[in-house]
């Protein structure tokens, strides 16, 4: 009971977290992606972009860039606008203006992995295999989905929309300020160069151990979390041809291979064409989907070690 | 503010509805719809089949399969388990057992148009075209555009065990194989006698009926008497009725979709290979 009175009193002074229940703006811009796909260094990038007099840490991110579960309702309130939202939530068609991150599901399940090593939610010695079956079934997060679910919902509804942008993780780190720019465009925000390349700058993976060393307590995703795994981990893609036995490669390609050929990732288990045979999203998202992937497949064949700078070239747009 | 707390107090002790934002069980069932695609008569007949003692009325649906947003939070956390409830949710990964029903976006544009004028939302001089063009956009319900919600739905969950797809026009062309297919869905043994009584308690002459004598009950409440709820419960009316501007800009809008589905274009060729699309849609019996 006194419980309830402490919440019904915070929830009038606006010191609540809204939750899902946020109200949505128009103009709201919504950062969507599933957990461990970059979503944090994103979020940095954007609020050192956008909030240039600020010095932007762990312990202050969810204030310039915000975050209903973590960021008080009066915050939501006072935030200029346009505002700048984060979730890990899958497709919510209130927001008009999404930016949807997204990373090969292959590296994504390695770093969720270490994640939860992080949190204590697994031990070391967890088995890789039964991690990856939990993966599948999207039982690690049952509100966000599996990430077939969470990124196949945002694609099938939103992939042709004009309040739509793709930003794959791979080509964020290929080319940072580039995307970077496009971002600012698709927010209509400052996208002059020099002020993108010190957004670039103060976002760097080392400005972010450095800031994670100092305010990692303050910071919901760190707190109370083992302190000899940090958060902020390699920075790289393709950690899983290395780290990630072949059998699991093959299960994750075989569940999601549709969604990961739209998406231009390339398949080493199966062929890109048989995955996106009489896939309903390789038809929503139509021929230039398939394209792209064919595209980039031909342009691996011709690489010998099927680096990310290729990305770029063959991006959805 | 007094308000604001009040309001909260209110909530915390659970007698507000807590609209999408309800607890999920592992053992629910939902019957997901877009509006004004079956829905109501799917639930007639899951209640009529399950609760053969109890004939389902206009005023005893809401308790038989109950939805979210029309119960409070107490009233919901004693619903007996397992729940079917109904939604007309977009995607929620937390529904496990799903039976998703989906409906020519032709009609239901024509249907929501119609039960708009009877929920006096819209006037009976309001344009059918600009009514359209706003369904396209996703301007007219609270569960995205028809396309959003039926292809977040299909996308994620198609080929997922714990999803039965339905498609409204084969229900209402062959009721009792369809029914089957939910009973089977469901784990319920019935009987062919059970599954015809259920199709008989929830046919459209009968759904009119027990509007009639229910005319307060919830989906009818201080709605417009002179425009029925139960309407025409047919398919293809979009044909006769539907101008071809507006056709053309539903089919140009979902035309992969639709194809998928089995709807045929009137208008708009479909934009990918042909070929692929035929043999799709597994789950949709062929006619």
């Amino acid at each position: 009971m006194v419980g309830y009175l402490v919440a019904a009193v915070k929830h009038a002074f606006g010191l609540h977290r809204p939750g899902k229940r946020v109200t949505v703006l128009p103009d709201d811009i919504l950062l969507a992606s599933y957990p461990k796909s970059g979503n944090t260094w994103t979020r940095f990038l954007l609020a050192n972009l956008v909030f240039p007099d600020r010095e932007v840490g762990f312990g202050n991110v969810h204030e310039l860039i915000l975050d209903p579960t973590v960021t008080a309702q009066r915050d939501f309130r006072r935030a200029p606008r346009p505002r700048i939202v984060k979730t890990h939530g899958s497709f919510d068609p209130r927001y008009r203006r999404v930016i949807c991150g997204v990373r090969d599901p292959r590296d994504v399940a390695l770093s969720q992995y270490h994640y939860l090593r992080k949190l204590r939610k697994i031990d070391d010695e967890f088995p890789l295999d039964r991690f990856i079956d939990r993966f599948l079934a999207g039982e690690l997060k049952r509100d966000l989905g599996s990430w077939g679910e969470n990124v196949g919902s945002w694609l099938a509804a939103r992939h042709h929309h004009p309040g739509f942008l793709l930003l794959r993780y791979e080509d964020l780190l290929a080319n940072t300020a580039r995307q970077l720019a496009r971002v600012a465009n698709f927010g209509r925000f400052p996208a002059d160069p020099e002020r993108i390349a010190q957004a670039v700058e103060r976002s760097s993976a080392d400005k972010m151990r450095e800031s994670e060393k100092k305010q990692g307590e303050r910071s919901m995703l760190i707190k109370g979390s083992r302190q000899d795994i940090p958060f902020v981990r390699a920075a790289k893609s393709g950690g899983w041809r290395r780290d990630l036995p072949e059998s699991q490669v093959a299960r994750i390609e075989s569940a999601w291979g549709d969604i990961m050929a739209c998406l231009g990732y390339e398949l080493v288990t199966r062929n890109l064409h048989s995955a996106l045979e009489s896939s309903l999203l390789g038809l929503l998202a139509g021929g230039s989907a398939v394209e792209a992937g064919a595209h980039r497949e031909e342009v691996l064949a011709q690489t010998s070690d099927g680096s990310d700078s290729l990305v770029e070239r063959t991006a959805i747009r | 503010m007094i308000k604001r707390l009040i309001h909260t107090t209110k909530r915390v002790l659970g007698l507000t509805s807590p609209g999408r934002y309800f607890d999920v069980f592992e053992d629910d069932t939902f019957i997901v719809s877009f509006p004004k695609s079956g829905n109501t008569w799917t639930r007639f007949l899951i209640a009529n089949l399950l609760h053969p003692e109890e004939p389902a009325t206009f005023s005893n649906i809401d308790r038989l399969i109950p939805e979210s947003e029309g119960l409070t939070r107490s009233q919901l956390k004693r619903v007996p388990r397992p729940r079917i409830m109904k939604s007309h949710e977009y995607f929620d990964p937390r529904f496990r057992k799903v039976i998703y029903i989906v409906r020519d976006a032709r009609d239901v544009a024509l249907s929501q148009f119609h039960f708009y004028r009877k929920r006096r939302r819209i006037a009976d001089d309001y344009p059918l075209e600009k009514f359209v063009t706003r369904f396209v956009a996703g301007d007219t319900s609270d569960y995205g555009s028809w396309g959003d919600n039926v292809a977040s739905w299909l996308v994620t969950r198609q080929s997922s065990a714990g999803f039965l797809l339905l498609r409204y026009e084969d229900m209402v062309a062959h009721t009792v194989t369809e029914l089957t297919r939910i009973a089977e869905f469901l784990g319920v043994n019935v009987t062919p006698e059970r599954l015809a009584q259920a199709v008989e308690r929830s046919s459209a002459d009968q759904m009119r009926k027990l509007e009639g004598a229910n005319a307060t009950a919830s989906v009818t409440k201080n709605t417009r008497q002179d425009i029925p709820f139960v309407r025409a419960a047919a398919s293809g009316v979009w044909k006769d009725n539907l101008p071809e501007r507006s056709v053309a800009e539903l089919e140009s809008a979902w035309a992969p979709l639709m194809k998928w589905l089995g709807y045929e274009l009137a208008l708009v060729k479909a934009v990918a290979s042909d070929a692929r699309v035929e043999s799709a849609a597994p789950g949709v019996s062929a006619r």
